[in-house]
């Protein structure tokens, strides 16, 4: 189908509820930056989006706008360190009141140590040990979590496509993968056995002419679960199939084992 | 009394959406303040009215506006209005949250015998300026003006996250009907838009 005979279907599309060949035509469009089609969507999108204001009005809660702020400043905390704050164009301080308490504190702490011939220098650093610990687990936390809805985002996604990789060992979990056009392939699955430390798995998408690409590596966690996103840099349309390999650690330039997990893409 | 903190806004102008995007970006929290107060309402509206859950809802706008205060250096004013990316966000956020629930649903069943790339939703439309209380009017009008069915169909469609073929299931109608259906309803509505517009 040409641009022409696909720009009626851009509402729906954006909308969510086109499928079949229609849906891959296009799909197919956006795939290649078409500069007719990815426009028109984006702008079928905006047109889409103000069916929101169809939903009967609702007053939200009034404690939301305070658990909003409250989470954003708490963010902030969490990622002061690493977030680059233009100082010069805002009026906000440089160091929020919280900083400057932490600071005085650590300061009456550090001359009590002192005073007390160094067993509360230990104690502080002990204690400084323990909260970078925190914020490092924190960290990680947050870290797992914004995965976690990374993959929750493509399985959900209508534009996703949902696949099962077999193993070829009857006795291995089956991986579920979630391809999408935009956001990545997703990857999830239970129950995996340990890897040891000197190996790894190794995601590949193999191509129509059967060349395998390195997507990424990957190892089971502690509980023998797989859930993450890696991204696509190619049309799926030209993906034949999605294979997993076991690789010495760091991964491998081309397969250096037999398939451990495949399934067909088109 | 927000406005007269986040400076250097003129007095008595509402600062636009790009500015207060801006303001953001270099994490300004009080930006995020005034964006909450004009989008809040209509954005709980929409999630509560897909999750109708008032607890979940809350839930989902708060992770949309925290999503939209990390994702901020995403958003350029250049490449469209904020507003249509909000909303898409929001909706997709508690359609998520509508399909994990459905599948948890059908796992208990079972078992008994479950930031769109900015770029890809806003871009120069017509909806930047007519004012939303003059297109919330054109869409509820427009949403009467159809007939049951056809609304229904819409409904499904953006409020449940269901296909062609889904609601046609749901509805028991022919599927070309529900295409037909669907067409027509949305063309009206880019028509309206476009019309408010000019």
């Amino acid at each position: 189908m040409d641009c022409e005979q696909l720009a009626p279907l851009y509402e729906e599309y954006a909308l969510g509820v086109l499928e079949g060949e229609e849906r891959a035509e296009l799909e197919a469009h956006l795939a290649r930056s078409c500069p007719t089609c990815t426009p028109g969507i984006a702008k079928a999108r905006g047109v889409v989006a103000q069916l929101a204001l169809y939903a009967p009005d609702a007053e939200p809660p009034a404690a939301l706008r305070g658990k909003i702020l409250d989470a954003v400043k708490s963010s902030n905390e969490a990622s002061r360190a690493t977030v680059p704050v233009n100082k010069t164009a805002t009026k906000q301080p440089i160091f929020p009141a919280w900083a400057w308490a932490a600071a005085a504190a650590l300061a009456l702490v550090t001359g009590y140590s002192i005073r007390q011939m160094g067993i509360q220098t230990t104690q502080l650093a002990e204690l400084r040990r323990e909260m970078k610990l925190a914020t490092l687990q924190s960290q990680a936390l947050q870290n797992q979590l914004d995965e976690g809805r990374m993959v929750a985002s493509v399985m959900m996604s209508p534009d996703s496509m949902p696949l099962k990789l077999m193993p070829k060992d009857k006795n291995m979990p089956m991986v579920h993968a979630y391809l999408h056009p935009h956001m990545g392939v997703a990857i999830t699955a239970d129950q995996m056995p340990g890897i040891a430390p000197a190996r790894t798995l190794q995601l590949w998408l193999v191509t129509k002419k059967g060349q395998p690409m390195s997507v990424a590596i990957f190892r089971p966690d502690a509980q023998g679960q797989i859930a993450m996103v890696a991204p696509v840099t190619m049309p799926l349309n030209e993906i034949a199939a999605l294979a997993v390999t076991e690789e010495p650690a760091g991964g491998s330039p081309q397969p250096t084992s037999a398939v451990a997990w495949m399934a067909q893409v088109n | 009394m927000l406005l007269a903190v986040v400076q250097p806004w003129p007095e008595g102008k509402q600062p636009t959406d790009a500015a207060l995007m801006e303001r953001v970006q270099q994490r300004d929290s009080t930006a995020l303040e005034v964006l909450y107060d004009r989008y809040g309402r209509p954005v709980y509206s929409l999630v509560l009215r897909i999750s109708q859950q008032p607890a979940s809802a809350e839930e989902i706008v708060q992770d949309v506006f925290l999503q939209l205060w990390r994702s901020a250096e995403r958003f350029q004013i250049s490449r469209g209005p904020l507003e249509p990316w909000l909303f898409a966000m929001a909706r997709n956020r508690a359609l998520d949250f509508l399909r994990l629930k459905r599948e948890k649903q059908r796992r208990r069943e079972d078992s008994t015998d479950s930031d769109l790339p900015f770029s890809a939703v806003a871009r120069p439309d017509p909806e930047g300026d007519i004012d939303r209380s003059r297109r919330t009017e054109r869409v509820r009008a427009l949403m009467s003006s159809l007939p049951d069915a056809q609304r229904r169909a819409i409904e499904l469609a953006f409020f449940e996250g269901m296909s062609h073929s889904e609601i046609s299931e749901a509805m028991g109608e022919a599927l070309g009907t529900v295409k037909s259906w669907i067409r027509g309803g949305l063309l009206r509505l880019r028509e309206s838009l476009e019309e408010a517009r000019s």
